[in-house]
């Protein structure tokens, strides 16, 4: 019985396997974990923690700043997600015409992808800067602005936005260009002999069929956006005036700037419910409407 | 399944040693140590040089510098060295850290290093340093660096604007006076420059306006915040009317712009310390002790090398390392190097140190203003949320967000709450 078990396919199968299986284990499943146990302490990363319960999580229902940290992650997401998944797929349609060099603006979408955050984010600081910046300097020219973009609490977050669309919009255009390449040809001839106009070939044939990768997109881009870090990071600190602390931001400064470990991995908790509950929400709708061929 | 076990078990003990695998230890007799730290440029090389310099002196030791980034988030890199047993022996840390990294049983107390080897000569340490690294009973560091904000200005912008120079004995409102002459919108330029990102950069320049004043951060026993008196709205209100009535200040957001405007003469007068000096190649400038109201109080920033617990032996090597870093002829290089003042009051009579105020002119008012370093920011565990909460205020002020009074009770509010649950 044993020895047949051993030779099955079974165990060759988990044997080649074992390696990710354990990587992933140790950096994804372990802090995943123990995560949950920090959230349950009171811990501030350098002396022997104490454990509160769920007091973390009953702190922050109260925490003003949790709450307004929420709100602007959702205004992101909200406005990140539309426009990179909706503009990627008309670049891509853009590129997917036979046109001259086009093969030069496929590449020109996906540089920024390929450009660290850190030089995207010091690249803007000065483009944007507001009094010495080319961005202000070229409205100027055609009689707008000045504008205070980081430096203006009511526009920063929205200059967040169009700096990370910018960012991240060539991997979207790349992934729609790939589905556009496998949409089969004898389709549209089809409904092209039926009579339908450009239109309607898009919205009847072409959209539903890449209706898959879009809920893909759409998926991919929500996880992201929830999670954006990296670019407020190295712009503008999560201010001015905390108008750009999104809940990665404020769990970054309750974590290490304050040593509130407990509370920093207790709105780690919240978050990754929050993107669990979208993504399930997401899929759920998607697969009643998305067209698998 | 035990042949899984016996598979994985191998593996991890792998994986765990490759991720503790971060250097140090000994080989050959010769023991490795590691010193961290975010000197770039001219400071980078001087440490790469005085490394060289050390290990070819110290055939028993190997010292290897490795440069963090950005000083400003090290605390967090080495907090995560220490949970992942991968500190250095020696980091380069904030002194407005001392009271937290104090709390970690991975930093050495060395106060009976310090006891038991009298070649140190502690004393000999400027006082606003000893200040800085003692905290309750215990020292938690040796000096890295001393300095202190003075009024560094261009003299080509005040010659052209017929100002006479900052004299000594400038108040507050010649200051500002000077600032609001000294900016001309239609050519970009700025009398003053400001750090208005809210950080401790925003905080500190707060507090000597504040002390100048007359008032306090917190109370004595630190219990209470302090820094709403009519003292820190007066301070407040002087960065309010510059900032959002005469626009006389160019508000830096976080990203050190400032130092490259103001070589870039777009920028007349900074608060500003000597690490900023061998940036400033391309103006004739001048240094003056800072503007003053009740006095002239200005803030020094010392920071310090914390030491890492590794075993006996390497904490030795580290000891040896800086002692030798740190004593007169060294400290003397390295300010020759690269502007910094010296750590050391006997380093100020060494014959060579005529040299250094020759090469950079200015840091003798530096070394000067050390004696108007009066106060020092309190070293509490909870000090960063008090950093925090006063530049939320500051910042706010600065952007002509809120009134000053109103901004710094409520940032005195948290505080007071903060200090009153002790975490």
């Amino acid at each position: 019985m044993i020895r047949r078990a051993a030779r099955s396919e079974h165990v060759s199968g988990w044997l080649f396997v074992l390696p990710a299986v354990a990587l992933i284990g140790l950096f994804g499943i372990v802090p995943i974990i123990w995560g949950a146990i920090l959230s349950l302490q009171q811990n501030d990363l350098l002396t022997p923690p104490k454990w509160v319960g769920l007091d973390n999580y009953r702190t922050l229902i109260h925490d003003p700043v949790f709450r307004a940290s929420v709100h602007r992650t959702i205004v992101y997401t909200l406005l990140f997600v539309p426009i990179s998944v909706g503009g990627a797929l008309a670049i891509a349609i853009l590129l997917n015409r036979r046109i001259r060099f086009s093969r030069f603006y496929r590449t020109a979408v996906f540089i920024p992808v390929a450009t660290s955050t850190v030089a995207t984010g010091i690249i803007f600081n000065w483009l944007l800067e507001p009094t010495y910046g080319v961005a202000n300097y070229l409205l100027g020219q055609i009689g707008l602005g000045p504008y205070g973009y980081f430096q203006d609490p009511d526009q920063a977050l929205y200059s967040i936005v169009a700096m990370t669309v910018w960012g991240w919009i060539g991997f979207d255009v790349i992934v729609y260009l790939a589905a556009l390449q496998g949409v089969p040809e004898e389709l549209v001839e089809a409904a092209k002999l039926d009579g339908a106009g450009r239109w309607a070939i898009f919205r009847n044939v072409v959209f539903p069929l890449l209706s898959p990768t879009t809920l893909f997109l759409v998926v991919w881009s929500t996880i992201n956006a929830l999670q954006v870090f990296d670019e407020i990071y190295v712009t503008t600190h999560g201010g001015p005036l905390q108008a750009t602390t999104v809940m990665v931001y404020y769990l970054f400064n309750q974590a290490f700037e304050l040593f509130h470990g407990g509370y920093a991995a207790a709105i780690a908790y919240v978050l990754f419910l929050m993107t669990l509950v979208l993504s399930v929400v997401q899929l759920w709708i998607g697969n009643r409407r998305v067209y698998y061929s | 399944m035990k042949r899984m076990v016996s598979l994985v078990l191998p593996l991890l003990v792998l994986l765990a040693a490759a991720a503790s695998c971060g250097g140090g230890g000994s080989s050959n007799g010769v023991v490795n140590i590691t010193v961290w730290h975010g000197y770039e440029d001219v400071e980078g090389k001087a440490i790469n040089a005085a490394a060289k310099r050390f290990n070819d002196t110290h055939p028993k030791i190997h010292v290897t510098v490795q440069n963090y980034g950005n000083a400003d988030y090290a605390l967090q890199k080495v907090l995560t060295a220490i949970r992942g047993g991968a500190e250095p022996d020696i980091a380069y840390l904030y002194g407005s850290w001392a009271a937290n990294i104090a709390r970690s049983p991975a930093a050495v107390d060395l106060a009976p290093m310090i006891q038991s080897d009298p070649s140190i000569h502690w004393d000999d340490f400027w006082p606003a340093e000893r200040q800085a690294v003692q905290v309750g009973p215990k020292i938690i560091g040796v000096p890295a660096l001393v300095d202190n904000l003075a009024l560094v200005y261009n003299k080509k912008l005040f010659d052209q604007a017929g100002i006479p120079y900052p004299s000594d004995n400038w108040t507050w409102d010649d200051f500002r006076a000077a600032a609001k002459k000294l900016t001309d919108p239609s050519s970009k330029q700025f009398g003053w420059a400001y750090v208005a990102d809210g950080s401790e950069d925003t905080v500190w320049r707060f507090d000597a306006l504040l002390w100048q004043a007359g008032g306090d951060i917190l109370n004595s026993d630190n219990t209470k915040a302090e820094f709403n008196s009519p003292a820190g709205v007066k301070a407040a209100t002087l960065l309010q009317q510059m900032a959002t009535v005469d626009h006389s200040v160019y508000l830096d957001n976080g990203n050190g712009n400032y130092a490259n405007l103001f070589n870039s003469g777009k920028i007349a007068m900074l608060f500003t310390g000597p690490w900023d000096l061998s940036s400033f190649t391309d103006v004739n400038y001048g240094v003056q002790i800072l503007p003053g109201d009740l006095n002239h109080q200005t803030i020094s920033g010392p920071d310090q090398w914390v030491m890492f617990d590794k075993g006996s032996a390497q904490k030795q090597a580290a000891w040896t390392f800086l002692k030798w870093f740190t004593s007169p002829q060294e400290s003397l290089q390295w300010s020759l190097d690269t502007g910094d003042l010296p750590i050391r009051q006997s380093t100020t009579k060494l014959a060579q140190y005529s040299a250094y105020t020759k090469k950079y002119p200015g840091v003798g008012t530096f070394v000067v203003n050390l004696g108007n370093a009066a106060k020092a920011r309190p070293v509490i565990p909870t000090y960063n949320e008090i950093s925090q909460a006063m530049g939320q205020a500051i910042q706010a002020v600065l952007l002509g967000k809120a009134q000053p009074k109103q901004a710094l009770d409520s940032a005195a509010q948290q505080v007071d709450s903060v200090l009153a649950s002790g975490q």
